[in-house]
């Protein structure tokens, strides 16, 4: 690569923004963190005591942890299925329609814009138990809906919100996917007698898997933290905390009930987990690049 | 060719429009119950057709003082923009330089540099919510515009992004620029700036709705109405201990928060859709 | 119009690879060296130290007796025409030829002058408003061309400027270059590594390998004197051939019998003997001067025949360039007698040519030697 050589200070002008944000809003705090995972504060944050691993085993020890993680996963797993299969069933209609494909792109791509918080009152709307349209559907099916009292319901709003949402995104991958697959080969499988449900499954789908693996890690890193603002608007991790995500937890548990070292340690132990995402990621990466 | 079956086309695109439909139904209702009063609202099931505000429930939003608020929406939509401007635009100008001095420069330390820039791609803010909070509070951003954006444009997507494409230059335009006299702001001026454009836009989109659409860091460095984004707002409008939800205005607040960044991404949809997948590069 | 004066130019990266051990040349005015080489001999590492594009390790570069070592490119008063042209994508080709112009503070309405002056000069007139990539190749080319042209500059760089057209367009352009800088008068210096193209626009020849330079000179004199064995390889096409000979009461021996009567004033016992294809000719009877051969393959180029054939106890095939068109097939044998006057001897372990102890054409300080 060809660069200027006899410049000594013009680089370190160019970098001297991005290197102080990124030092006094991301390293010291990151920092901050961890060293504070490691403490006791008193509740009225006149000192701290060194308590080593305590907080840790104190958060690894409690039940209320591991439900949260256990409605992280699953909530998760809801949005990222939910959000790809919807993706994919849309967009390998829109690229066999030929016609129109490019308009049901522009038409479907917008709720990507919406605000996750956004999303979750729009839903919640639909949704609310006296005059929400959707709810009264629902009853008229015999399904009494009240997400403010029923956990599971609390969830399905959320996960409906963000898969919503997040469909968007998934399709835009899937349809770029799919326009990719060279046409010959599904004309070669069509000749050898394969239908269309069986050119999907045997072509298709196969050759779509890097764009799917992609998307899956995509997907959960959304579900995991940006859909804050739809938990938070819509249901605050209620009703008793069935929609209470390892992200909320970490937000109420330093914001509300000022556990500060509880919550840094909780934050520590997400961030072992983003970092094991961030790993799959650049295996997966790796490979692409073999192909 | 493509063994055309005219059933499945037809069945296709029936599946697609009630896809369609669907996915806007959240939003057409959300466009009927705001143009309601709250009364005739509560009688029945939320409306599928318009009802006689027409578009009053939008312009008092904008123009009164909400329930709950002590500011109009107006305020709110200015703020979002500050903060969603401010964020794409200092993300891009950081990142720009940041990338031309690792991508055209040596220096001592350089891969070092590069590690610790991109590193944050790694932690999003919600991991580091607390401790973020505790020095944007030691340093006086609360409640102030700076405080909004700083630390939000500590996280390397744009650089790396503008790294990737940099490093798809060919360098014997940076030597027939060294030839013609341009230093390394000229360069910069005059060559990497006009060839970057559709890599700005694109950047410009998605960071614009980043920035638009931020919920927990706003939520927590405002206090005050005056810097509060229109985004965390709605929160505020729904938490009625005594009284009904107002829908009507909720929907209002929403509709408009999701007005600029839905015609953002629908106007440079091409640049979006290059963007997202470059990303992924 | 400038002279150029290498001093012992070294090169040497931080890995501690040496790319140019101790260059030493002088260039005068209005010259055009062509500086040739295989690739990885160091040509366009020595081409871009000149430019100022990579910094010099070590000795004196010198423009008009102004040292420069430490100037910025644009400083040196160079301009350079790079291999894929190296246009600015988004400028049109007006603006692509009057960048560095704009960036001295050329006045605008000089500048517009200037650049179509220069335009005129080489057929861009009617192109100032396009794009590079509403170019053809060849008018590509010729952007780069003008672009160098229009500044003025003291010494002209070409780095491998014609290997990304095809081989008509190429020729074309060859003369062209030729023309237009005799015309400017400019000192220029040319990299590339087609040997004809090297041999028919250079003033000098610079031929290099392995960091160092091989020799430098006239084409014609490189062609009839080469002083290594590489450059006798090197230089002509087809390549020259090389045999195993040995010394015999003043001739010289081959393997297979045949003796050839030199002039040369050889005291080494075994030498390599190169002789060029068109310095081979048919014979209709062997004698003890012929080399009888074996046809293997036939070249008819419509001019000459290539005849590429086997003689007993040779590892490599020779080549003979017959004149016009000749009646062999192959499997056939062939007489073919060297012309004794021009043959070339070299060592056998240093490669160097034995007659002649004027290795280079040019003066050269001991150091480039001794490197």
């Amino acid at each position: 690569m060809a660069t200027f050589q006899r410049h000594r200070l013009t680089p370190w002008i160019l970098l001297a923004p991005q290197l102080a944000i990124v030092a006094v809003f991301f390293f010291w705090p990151a920092a901050q963190a961890v060293l504070q995972a490691f403490y006791v504060e008193d509740p009225f944050g006149l000192g701290r005591t060194f308590v080593a691993f305590e907080n840790f085993t104190r958060v690894l020890a409690s039940a209320e942890y591991y439900r949260a993680l256990g409605i992280t996963v699953a909530f998760s797993i809801g949005v990222a299925l939910g959000a790809m299969a919807l993706a994919l069933l849309l967009a390998v209609l829109a690229d066999r329609v030929i016609k129109g494909a490019h308009a049901y792109k522009t038409l479907l791509i917008w709720p990507y814009a919406v605000a996750p918080a956004v999303a979750g009152v729009l839903w919640m709307f639909m949704l609310a138990p006296e005059l929400g349209l959707v709810s009264a559907w629902l009853g008229a099916l015999g399904i009494d809906w009240n997400h403010q009292l029923n956990g599971g319901q609390a969830m399905a709003l959320v996960v409906m919100a963000s898969v919503w949402k997040q469909m968007s995104y998934n399709f835009v991958f899937f349809l770029a996917g799919l326009q990719a697959i060279p046409r010959s080969l599904l004309e070669a499988a069509a000749i050898d007698g394969a239908g269309p449900w069986r050119r999907f499954w045997t072509i298709t789908f196969p050759l779509l898997s890097p764009t799917s693996f992609f998307l899956l890690v995509m997907n959960s890193v959304y579900a995991f933290f940006e859909t804050f603002g739809t938990i938070d608007a819509t249901t605050a991790g209620g009703p008793g905390g069935a929609t209470r995500t390892l992200v909320y937890k970490v937000f109420e548990d330093g914001f509300v009930g000022y556990d500060l070292g509880s919550s840094a340690a909780q934050s520590v132990l997400l961030m072992l987990l983003v970092g094991l995402l961030t790993l799959l990621q650049f295996r997966y990466l790796e490979r692409k690049v073999q192909y | 060719m493509r063994y055309r079956r005219p059933g499945l086309d037809i069945a296709s695109h029936a599946v697609l429009i009630l896809a369609l439909l669907a996915f806007c139904l959240p939003v057409w209702l959300a466009f009927t119950a705001a143009t309601h009063d709250q009364a005739s609202l509560y009688t029945s099931t939320a409306p599928l057709w318009f009802g006689d505000q027409g578009l009053g429930n939008f312009r008092s939003v904008l123009s009164e003082p909400v329930a709950r608020l002590g500011t109009d929406v107006t305020r709110l939509l200015l703020n979002s923009t500050v903060m969603a401007l401010g964020i794409a635009c200092g993300k891009i100008i950081i990142a720009i330089l940041a990338a031309y001095a690792i991508v055209f420069f040596r220096f001592p330390l350089r891969r070092l540099c590069f590690w610790l820039i991109f590193i944050t791609l790694m932690l999003p803010v919600e991991v580091r919510i607390m401790p973020t909070y505790k020095i944007a509070a030691d340093l006086n951003l609360l409640n102030s515009y700076a405080g909004l954006i700083l630390p939000l444009i500590a996280s390397a997507t744009a650089t790396f992004l503008f790294r990737q494409f940099y490093l798809t230059v060919p360098p014997e335009l940076l030597e027939a620029a060294r030839v013609d006299g341009a230093g390394p702001w000229r360069f910069l001026k005059d060559i990497l700036l006009p060839l970057s454009k559709t890599n700005i836009a694109a950047l410009f989109v998605i960071m614009f709705l980043y920035g638009w659409n931020q919920y927990l860091w706003p939520l927590l460095i405002t206090t005050e109405s005056d810097y509060m984004t229109i985004v965390v707002s709605l929160k505020r409008l729904l938490s009625s201990a005594d009284n009904l939800v107002p829908w009507q205005a909720v929907m209002a607040t929403a509709l408009l928060a999701m007005l600029p960044p839905v015609a953002v991404i629908v106007l440079m949809q091409r640049y979006f859709v290059k963007g997202l997948v470059d990303a992924e590069k | 119009m400038a002279t150029l004066s290498l001093d012992a130019l070294r090169k040497t990266y931080p890995n501690g690879f040496t790319a140019l051990h101790g260059i030493d040349l002088a260039i005068d005015d209005g010259e055009l060296i062509v500086v040739v080489g295989p690739s990885g001999c160091g040509k366009s590492t020595l081409l871009r130290m000149l430019a100022g594009l990579e910094s010099i390790s070590d000795g004196e570069l010198a423009i008009d007796g102004r040292r420069v070592n430490d100037l910025e490119p644009a400083e040196r008063d160079i301009a350079m025409v790079f291999q894929n042209y190296a246009l600015y994508p988004h400028m049109s080709v007006a603006d692509n030829m009057g960048y560095a112009l704009k960036n001295r503070g050329v006045p605008k309405a000089e500048r517009r002058r200037k650049v179509e002056e220069t335009a005129r000069l080489i057929g861009l007139e009617d192109l100032l408003d396009r794009r590079p990539r509403q170019l053809s190749g060849g008018q590509r080319q010729r952007v780069a061309m003008g672009r160098a042209i229009v500044r003025e500059p003291k010494v002209f760089l070409f780095d491998e400027p014609l290997s990304n057209l095809d081989a008509k367009l190429r020729v074309q352009m060859r003369i062209e270059i030729r023309r237009l800088q005799k015309r400017l008068g400019v000192t220029a210096v040319y990299v590339t590594h087609d040997q004809v193209e090297a041999m028919t626009l250079a003033d000098r020849l610079v031929v290099m390998n392995g960091g160092h330079i091989e020799q430098v000179g006239t084409p014609m004199h490189l062609y009839e004197r080469p002083a290594s064995r590489f450059v006798a390889g090197f230089i002509g096409s087809p390549a020259m051939n090389f045999l195993d000979a040995r010394r015999a009461d003043g001739d010289l021996a081959l393997p297979c019998g045949t003796r050839i009567a030199t002039s040369h004033e050889v005291h080494n016992d075994a030498v390599c003997l190169g002789i060029r294809p068109e310095h081979l000719s048919r014979v209709s009877e062997a004698d003890d001067t012929t080399l009888t051969t074996r046809v293997e393959l036939v070249e008819p180029l419509g001019a000459d025949t290539l005849a590429h054939v086997r003689l007993d106890g040779q590892e490599e095939p020779l080549v003979a360039r017959l004149d016009g068109v000749q009646p062999v097939a192959e499997g056939d044998t062939l007489y073919l007698r060297p012309d004794a006057s021009r043959l070339h001897l070299f060592d056998l372990d240093t490669g160097r040519r034995l007659d002649d102890k004027d290795i280079h054409s040019c003066p050269s300080s001991p150091s480039s030697r001794l490197a």
